[in-house]
């Protein structure tokens, strides 16, 4: 994975908002739950497979204050894990944008 | 990071989620046996009439957008219904997985080989009361035990995930050493649950025929605790005698070594369903639990799921039982095991007492002891 790998989340995973704005992240299909913070809930919403993640972070950039220096890196790994547990995949191909 | 202002999601002022995480589901009302302790029949509360398929579906869709994870199917039993695979498709394609509650006795390999299809079952659990039909059918009818057994071994030879429950009653409470091995040792059960007939439902008319005695309480609390340990922790409960010791063990070390009041104790913390779970009877109504259906929240697919659970004045009342403190009640004046008390469960308290809000008396430790009770 690199910055222009595009990741898109798996439609068959349920975001299941809490409160506080955290939530969990549940697939069905293997019983695997994730609790994630109100940033991973913005990164999940933005996994739509035509943003790359360098936008995502951007946009997440917008939508909180104080962001860290880190926030790029915490964001990769963040979806990385996910892409290692089967929440998310990767676009290939053009993303046509 | 923050959210930047005016991009907040709202939250709810009770710190409560914003959609129940599980539901059990009363698919139906309709049983092909009478079990005489059903906890489910004879209450008088309760309209016993099934909703349409079609409306089910369409609850289906309303759980999958609040993002519901698990759905139980009970009843009534639940193989009873000739539309139950549409039913399973339904939760399936609403990202939901599933668990059965089921005496077993309709199951066929067509319908276990398309719940094991779908990939989503967690379990089906299958009631087994005894090692032999003498003490399986005394209350639940004759034929039922060979049935019962023919059920889970369908279900084993289709690969679902099958386990059983056990409710404990004065018949059968000297067979639990052959029954823990029937099912663990014999079927090659991964795990059992257990409980005890409660006074509710049908059990109320012969109550005295069912409920456990002091002596036979302590003795089936003795024999689990001997069995949980052969089997090493194989053998579950969140009511009924195994529940019990495991908890009277702990509240009177806790009394003894005096120990500062537990976390849960010394209110009616008792039971955290009404945070995380709805019930839905058969008819469509929510209720806060199905040992609660007297308690009307709303109907399916007439009032909106989400401001039930986050609005229900009911529900709030109910989630409010926590700060109500155990030393107002006469039963609890006095008590050494108050500070480690939770007052157990509303359903089971409020079948006794009439009232919700106030400690199961049946599973007061102090009155077990001086009725005779000892703790094994």
């Amino acid at each position: 994975m690199d910055e222009t790998s595009r990741p898109v989340a798996n439609s068959f995973v349920a975001l299941r908002e809490e409160f506080d704005d955290w939530a969990i992240l549940f697939n069905p299909d293997t019983a695997d739950a994730v609790g994630i913070n109100p940033v991973g809930v913005a990164v999940w919403k933005l996994m739509d497979g035509r943003k790359n993640l360098r936008q995502i972070a951007a946009e997440v950039g917008e939508c909180f204050e104080d962001v860290p220096d880190s926030a790029y890196g915490d964001i990769e790994a963040f979806v990385s894990e996910l892409a290692g547990r089967g929440f998310v995949g990767y676009e290939v191909g053009d993303s046509g944008r | 990071m923050k959210r930047q202002s005016g991009k907040r999601y709202e939250t709810s002022p009770l710190e409560i989620m914003r959609t129940p995480r599980s539901a059990d589901i009363e698919i139906t009302s309709r049983c092909n046996l009478r079990c005489r302790y059903c906890y489910y029949y004879d209450n008088p509360a309760v309209p016993y009439h099934d909703l349409p398929g079609t409306e089910w579906l369409r609850f289906f869709d309303v759980l999958g957008r609040c993002a519901v994870m698990e759905v139980t199917i009970q009843g009534g039993e639940p193989f009873i219904r000739e539309d139950l695979t549409d039913l399973l498709a339904g939760i399936v394609r609403n990202r939901m997985r599933f668990c059965i509650l089921s005496n077993g006795s309709l199951i066929t390999d067509e319908v276990a080989a398309f719940i094991a299809g779908t990939g989503r079952c967690n379990h089906v659990q299958i009631s087994v009361d005894g090692s032999s039909p003498e003490a399986h059918d005394v209350f639940r009818g004759d034929g039922s035990f060979v049935k019962a057994v023919k059920g889970i071994q369908i279900l084993q030879r289709q690969g679902v995930p099958v386990t059983a429950r056990v409710t404990i009653h004065r018949r059968n409470v000297a067979d639990l050493r052959n029954l823990a091995r029937f099912l663990l040792d014999d079927l090659g059960l991964p795990a059992f649950s257990t409980n005890s007939v409660d006074y509710m439902g049908s059990c109320r008319a012969d109550a005295h025929d069912m409920l456990l005695t002091v002596e036979e309480r302590q003795e089936a609390m003795r024999v689990l605790l001997e069995l949980d340990d052969e089997y090493g922790g194989r053998i579950s409960a969140t009511a009924g005698p195994l529940a019990e010791a495991r908890g009277w063990r702990d509240m009177e070390a806790a009394r003894r070594r005096q120990d500062p009041q537990w976390t849960a104790g010394g209110y009616l913390t008792g039971c955290g369903c009404f945070f995380a779970k709805i019930n839905v009877r058969a008819d469509g109504m929510m209720t806060p639990c199905n040992m609660l259906a007297h308690l009307e929240l709303g109907m399916i697919n007439r009032d909106t799921l989400a401001d039930v659970w986050l609005n229900s004045p009911i529900l709030g009342r109910l989630r409010e039982r926590q700060n109500i403190p155990l030393a107002q009640f006469e039963l609890c004046r006095e008590c050494p095991y108050l500070p480690y008390c939770t007052g157990d469960c509303p359903g089971t308290g409020c079948s006794l007492t009439g009232d919700v809000n106030r400690p199961n008396p049946d599973s007061c430790l102090r009155q077990f002891l001086s009725q005779g009770g000892k703790i094994p």
